[in-house]
């Protein structure tokens, strides 16, 4: 074995000490009941965090995901629905905050797109389908 | 028959490819962190919060209406809100309209402190300690400034610093045009 493999072995094996510590933050949302704390989970996992856009409430620390989180954790406590904790946050931060976006004006040339493309294959592959075949039987 | 169909294939991926261009054209320079508030032409919030001066005067939603309000966000520990605050009292001097603060998750003692040494341009300021005002009206930064018209209604929400150049090219002209009753 050589030293630069072993130099590697050895950052390697400290980045994977070190990457411990992301598991190690302590749940401060106690949940007596896991069917809320599952709720809990998901509904974090599908919110994004407004000031880093691109991570979730559950991964981010930042202060304001943390008062979100803390709002998901009283609303569910207080027994409130998915639909209408996701609706409180919509009214207040846009559909942005959904990581899941629901189909609206802005975006249906989105989830249109695979059937529009979907359509058009299917088109030029029956055309070139029909004229190879009539190539053929000449 | 053959050159027909060639045609028509080179004329469908031109105009695919036109139409992408065209798409991607009107996405340069749109800032995708900048996200537009859902309040625009709603009324502000519901809320009850007290005043950072004067812990026993209540404020609520009621207050700004009647008046031109500028709501601006702003906490002591917000880096940029000392380079913008200054610029707040130039435009305080603008009697048609009423400026209000937002202090946004800040401790009590610091707040009075930048008051204090950066001077206090506000009419009145509101104390959300737990951030939950904040909340209420999409806040996810400071500073954020809102232009609240006299019924109540929130017109316009700017992400950043009040430059001279935003308050001149943005807020003065919506101002204006709520002034004449729009």
């Amino acid at each position: 074995m050589n030293k630069s493999f072993l130099t590697k072995i050895f950052f390697l094996t400290v980045l994977l000490l070190l990457s411990t510590v992301g598991f190690a933050a302590i749940d401060i949302y106690d949940f007596d009941d896991s069917e809320l704390a599952a709720r809990f989970q998901k509904l974090t996992y599908e919110l994004r965090c407004p000031k880093c856009q691109n991570q979730n409430l559950a991964d981010s620390n930042s202060t304001l995901s943390l008062d979100l989180k803390q709002i998901v954790y009283e609303k569910l406590k207080a027994g409130e629905s998915d639909r209408q904790i996701l609706d409180f946050m919509k009214q207040r931060y846009g559909e942005f905050i959904l990581f899941k976006p629901e189909m609206s004006q802005s975006n249906a040339f989105l989830w249109a797109g695979p059937v529009i493309f979907l359509v058009l294959f299917l088109i030029f592959f029956l055309r070139w389908y029909l004229n190879n075949r009539e190539v053929n039987d000449e | 028959m053959k050159s027909n169909s060639q045609v028509l294939k080179s004329v469908i991926s031109l105009s695919v490819f036109v139409v992408f261009v065209v798409i991607f054209y009107f996405l340069i320079g749109q800032d995708k962190t900048e996200l537009p508030s859902q309040l625009i032409d709603r009324p502000a919030p519901v809320f009850k919060v007290s005043d950072l001066l004067q812990e026993d005067l209540i404020h609520t939603q009621e207050d700004f209406k009647g008046k031109i309000t500028l709501l601006n966000v702003w906490a002591s520990w917000c880096p940029s809100c000392y380079s913008e605050h200054p610029f707040w009292k130039n435009y305080a001097e603008n009697k048609d309209i009423v400026l209000v603060g937002l202090n946004y998750r800040d401790k009590k003692q610091k707040a009075l402190k930048f008051l204090r040494e950066q001077g206090n341009y506000y009419d009145w300021n509101l104390f959300d300690q737990n951030g939950r005002l904040g909340i209420e009206f999409g806040v996810y930064g400071a500073p954020e400034t809102f232009l609240i018209d006299p019924k109540g209604k929130v017109r316009y929400r700017h992400v950043g610093v009040v430059s001279p150049e935003v308050y001149q090219n943005i807020f003065l002209p919506l101002i204006d045009k709520i002034k004449k009753g729009f």
